[in-house]
C-alpha cells in the first residue's frame, strides 16, 4: 500500500501550463518529453526533460515531470534536485515538498525529510489521497523515529481505523506502541514478534475492536511482560477502553521494570486525575517531572491537577510551562483558559479560549492528518 | 545446511560467469551502447568499459568494481555495466548500492526479470521488505529468461516474504512447490514451520526460545506432504506437548489430524480456541468441519462469530454462506456466499457454492455467470 506511488497519480497533480516561449527548440523538446511521458517512453523523456530545464532552467514544469519520473523509478536521489528547482520556481509546490521528502527518506537525510513533511502539512495543500496516505505513513515512521511516539501514535492510528490490520500499518503502529525509536528497516529483528503483536493490539483498540486488541495483547504479555514498554503499552490500551484503575495498575508494573519511566508516571497520573484521585495525580506528574522537566504534558496534567485542587497560580505556570513546550495543543489552551477564569484575568482567558477554538482538530500532527491537511488555516477565510 | 544468502551467492556468481545479456529481450545489448547517450560516448569511456570487462573476466574484482564505476560515471545509463558492477557489489554484501544500481538498471531495462530479481534481493538485505516483495513478484510475474539458476533464491525470498505479510497459504504451497523440485528440505523447515503455524515473521527473526517449535512444525508438515504420516503425527504431538500453550500449535495438530482422526482433529482445534479464543482461521476451520458432520448448528454458530469478529473475512462468509444453504436457508445463504465473492473474487470454492446455490434458487441466468468465472479463473485467458 505505501511502498511506491504510481505515475497515474503523480499526473493527477496540478501544475503550471508550460510558458508561451519564442524559442522553438525548447518547445519542441518540451512537446516530445512530453509524448514520450505520455506514451510511457521514460527514459526517452528524461532525456528530452534534462535537455529542456538545461534550455530553459525556469521551467517548473520540465523539473516536475523530471522529479517525478525518477521517483517513479525509485531513483530518489536524483530526483531530489529537481523537486528543489520545482518548489523553487513554483508558487504552489506544497504537494512537491511531500515528495522530496519522500525522497529524502529514501536515502536517509530523516532530518530533512521530518522538515519538508511539516513544510508539507503547513502549506496545507496536500495533493491526492494517494500522497496523503504514503507521505502521511512515512511522516509517522520519522516521527517515531524522532521519539515523537505519542504523535506518529495519533497519525497511524487514524490511518489504521480507515484501513485496518495491514501488514505495514501493524509493524508501524507496533514500533510507537513499544516506543521503539526506530524505522521498519533497522529495528532489531528478536523484536520483530513482540512488534507485530503489540501493532495488532494497537490497530484493533484504534478500530474499537477491544477483543481482538486484548487477545494479542494477551500474546504480548505472556512473551515480553518483563520487557520495558509492554506494560505502559497495556496502560494505555486500557485507559483507552476506559479501565483506568486496571491501567493504573499496569503503569506501576511499568515503573517496577523502568523505574524512571516519565510518560509511565504522567499517564498514571492522568489516569488518577480522570479518576478524581487530585492528590495522587499531583504527586505522580511532579515525579515524571523530576525526570522528565520539558515533558509538555507532564507539565499539563500537573496543572490540570493544581486547577482541580483549586491551586490556581501554580496551575497556570505548570500551564504556561506546557504552552511554551507544545504551542500547538489546543488542549493546553482549553485548561489554560479555565485557569485564567478562575483567576479572574478575562482578557487572557478569552484569547487561550479562541486560541483553543482555532487550534481544535488542527493542531500540528495531533490533529489526524487528513482533517488537518484539509482545513482551512484558523485566519483564513472559506472560499 | 545451504543458508539463503548461499543460494543466493551460488545464482550470482552463476550468472557472473556466463553473461544473462543474450537472454534477455532486447538481445545482445552487451555489444550495444545506449541509444539516448551513444552520441557522447567518449574513448574515455571505451577504454573504460574494455578494461572493465577484462578485470571482471580475470576476476579482479576490486580493479573491476574500480573501472565499473568509472565508466558508469562517464555513461550513467550503461547496461552492462550497471548489471556486473551491481553483482560484484553483491557478492562484497554492498545492498544498498546493488540497490541503486539495479534501480537504474530496470528502469533502462524493464523487461529484465533477472535485474529486477537481483533489485528485489537487494531490498530483502537492506530490509526494504514490502519493496523487496513487489519486486521479486514482477519478477515471478515477467520471467528469468533463462537464469532459472536464480529461481530458488527468487522463491525462497518471496515465500518468506509472503509469509511476513501474513499471505501464509501462498507462502506454503509456494514452499511445498520448491521441496517438489528438490529443493533442500534444511532449507524449507523454518519457513515453512513459521507459515505452517502462521507467524508473520522471517526464519532470522524467530525468537530463540522458540526455535525448536518452528522446526518441529516444519519436519511435520514436511513429513505429511511426503505421505510418512506417522512420522508427522509423532512430530506434531511432540510438538504439542513441549508447547502446549502457544498459539497456532494446535491448530495445526487439529488440521493434520482432521484427515486422520476427525475426533481428534476437533479436540485440538477446541483446545487451540482455549487457548486464543479469537482465532479465526481456527473458528472456520471448525466450522467447515462441523458443516461436513452436518452439525449445522455448531458450524453456524462459529462462522458468525467470525463475521462478527472480522466483516472482511472471506472465508468465514464462504462457510458462513455453505451453511446456510445446507439449512436450505437460500436467501441468506446467497447473500453470505455473494459478501464472500465480493471480499476475494478469486476463491473458486466460493463461485462453485454459488453456481449450485443459483441452480437451486432457480435462478439459471446467474448460475451461468458463476460457470464462466469459474472457467476465467480456471483457464485465464492472456491478455493479447
Amino acid at each position: 500500500m505505501f511502498a511506491a506511488i504510481s505515475l497515474f497519480v503523480l499526473l493527477s497533480l496540478p501544475h503550471p501550463a508550460i510558458p508561451d516561449t519564442p524559442q522553438k527548440s525548447f518547445d519542441a523538446i518540451a512537446r516530445e518529453a512530453d509524448a514520450a511521458r505520455q506514451a510511457d517512453h521514460l527514459s526517452n523523456a528524461l532525456k528530452l526533460y534534462s535537455d529542456a530545464v538545461r534550455l530553459r532552467p525556469s521551467w517548473a514544469d520540465g523539473w516536475w515531470w523530471l522529479g517525478s519520473i525518477l521517483y517513479d523509478q525509485d531513483r530518489f536521489s536524483e530526483a531530489q534536485a529537481p523537486f528543489k528547482r520545482f518548489i523553487a520556481l513554483s508558487p504552489k509546490p506544497a504537494p512537491a515538498y511531500a515528495f522530496l521528502a519522500l525522497c529524502e527518506y529514501e536515502t536517509q537525510d530523516y532530518a530533512q525529510a521530518l522538515h519538508h513533511f511539516e513544510l508539507w502539512s503547513n502549506a496545507r495543500s496536500p495533493g491526492t489521497g494517494a500522497l496523503l496516505d504514503v507521505a502521511g505513513f512515512h511522516w509517522a515512521l520519522l516521527l517515531t523515529r524522532a521519539g515523537r511516539f505519542n504523535e506518529a501514535f495519533l497519525l497511524l492510528a487514524a490511518k489504521a481505523k480507515q484501513r485496518g490490520a495491514t501488514p505495514v500499518l501493524t509493524e508501524a503502529m507496533g514500533l510507537a506502541s513499544l516506543r521503539m525509536a526506530f524505522l521498519p528497516e533497522d529495528y532489531p529483528p528478536e523484536r520483530r514478534e513482540s512488534v507485530w503483536l503489540a501493532g495488532m493490539a494497537a490497530v484493533y483498540n484504534a478500530q474499537s475492536e477491544f477483543r481482538l486488541s486484548d487477545a494479542y495483547a494477551e500474546r504480548l504479555f505472556s512473551h515480553y511482560g518483563q520487557e520495558p514498554d509492554v506494560h505502559y503499552f497495556h496502560g494505555i490500551l486500557l485507559r483507552f477502553q476506559g479501565s483506568e484503575d486496571s491501567a493504573a495498575e499496569e503503569f506501576q508494573k511499568e515503573l517496577q521494570i523502568s523505574p524512571r519511566h516519565a510518560p509511565a508516571l504522567t499517564e498514571w497520573a492522568a489516569s488518577r486525575l480522570e479518576t478524581g484521585h487530585n492528590s495522587e495525580a499531583l504527586t505522580l506528574a511532579r515525579r515524571a517531572l523530576e525526570i522528565d522537566p520539558q515533558s509538555a504534558r507532564a507539565h499539563y496534567i500537573l496543572g490540570r491537577a493544581l486547577l482541580e485542587t483549586g491551586s490556581f497560580h501554580e496551575s497556570a505556570q505548570e500551564l504556561e510551562t506546557a504552552k511554551r513546550l507544545a504551542p500547538e495543543s489546543s488542549r493546553i489552551r482549553f485548561a489554560l483558559s479555565n485557569v485564567y477564569k478562575r483567576l479572574g484575568r478575562k482578557q487572557d482567558s478569552e484569547r487561550e479560549q479562541a486560541a483553543f477554538l482555532a487550534l481544535k482538530g488542527k493542531g500540528n500532527v495531533l490533529a489526524p492528518l487528513d482533517d488537518k491537511l484539509m482545513a482551512p488555516r484558523a485566519t483564513e477565510r472559506p472560499q | 545446511m545451504i543458508s539463503p544468502k548461499t543460494v543466493v551467492l551460488l545464482a550470482c556468481s552463476w550468472a557472473i560467469a556466463i553473461s544473462f545479456f543474450t537472454g534477455l529481450p532486447s538481445a545482445a545489448f552487451a555489444q550495444q551502447k545506449p541509444a539516448a547517450t551513444s552520441s557522447h560516448t567518449s574513448p574515455n569511456f571505451a577504454a573504460l568499459s574494455e578494461a572493465a570487462e577484462k578485470a571482471n573476466e580475470e576476476n579482479r574484482n576490486d580493479d573491476a568494481i574500480r573501472l565499473y564505476r568509472q565508466a558508469l560515471n562517464v555513461q550513467p545509463d550503461w547496461k552492462q555495466g550497471l548489471w556486473f558492477l551491481g553483482l560484484l557489489l553483491y557478492e562484497k554484501e554492498q545492498y544498498a548500492e546493488v540497490r541503486d544500481l539495479m534501480r537504474r538498471f530496470v528502469a533502462v531495462e524493464p523487461l529484465a526479470g533477472p535485474g529486477w530479481a537481483l533489485l528485489g534481493l537487494s531490498e530483502f538485505q537492506t530490509r526494504e521488505y514490502p519493496r523487496s516483495l513487489e519486486h521479486l513478484q514482477h519478477t515471478r510475474s515477467i520471467g528469468l529468461g533463462e537464469q532459472q539458476e536464480m529461481s530458488d533464491a527468487l522463491f525462497y525470498h518471496v515465500s518468506v516474504l509472503l509469509t511476513r505479510f501474513e499471505q501464509y497459504d501462498a507462502a506454503m504451497a509456494l514452499l511445498m512447490g520448491m521441496r517438489k523440485s528438490g529443493s533442500s528440505p534444511d532449507l524449507l523447515v523454518e519457513p515453512i514451520g513459521l507459515s505452517a503455524l502462521r507467524y508473520p515473521l522471517l526464519p532470522s527473526e524467530i525468537p530463540p526460545a522458540r526455535k525448536e517449535m518452528f522446526r518441529m512444525a516444519g519436519e511435520a508438515a514436511l513429513a505429511d506432504e511426503a505421505n510418512r504420516r506417522d512420522e508427522a503425527e509423532k512430530l506434531f504431538s511432540t510438538m504439542a506437548t513441549e508447547f502446549p500453550n502457544e498459539p497456532g500449535v494446535h491448530f495445526l495438530f487439529g488440521v493434520f489430524l482432521l484427515n486422520v482422526r476427525p475426533n481428534d482433529g476437533i479436540k485440538e482445534i477446541q483446545r487451540e480456541l482455549e487457548i486464543v479464543p479469537y482465532n479465526l482461521t481456527a473458528k472456520i476451520r471448525l466450522a467447515d468441519e462441523y458443516l461436513k458432520e452436518e452439525k449445522f448448528d455448531d458450524a453456524l454458530r462459529l462462522a458468525n462469530e467470525v463475521v462478527q469478529l472480522d466483516p472482511q473475512n472471506a472465508s468465514g462468509f464462504m462457510v458462513l454462506g455453505e451453511t446456510l444453504v445446507a439449512k436450505d436457508d437460500l436467501d441468506r445463504g446467497i447473500a453470505a456466499l455473494e459478501t464472500s465473492r465480493e471480499l476475494r473474487p478469486e476463491t473458486v470454492r466460493t463461485h462453485w457454492d454459488l453456481l449450485r446455490a443459483y441452480t437451486s434458487a432457480g435462478r439459471a441466468k446467474d448460475a451461468k455467470r458463476e460457470k464462466e468465472e469459474i472457467e476465467q479463473i480456471l483457464h485465464p485467458v492472456a491478455p493479447q
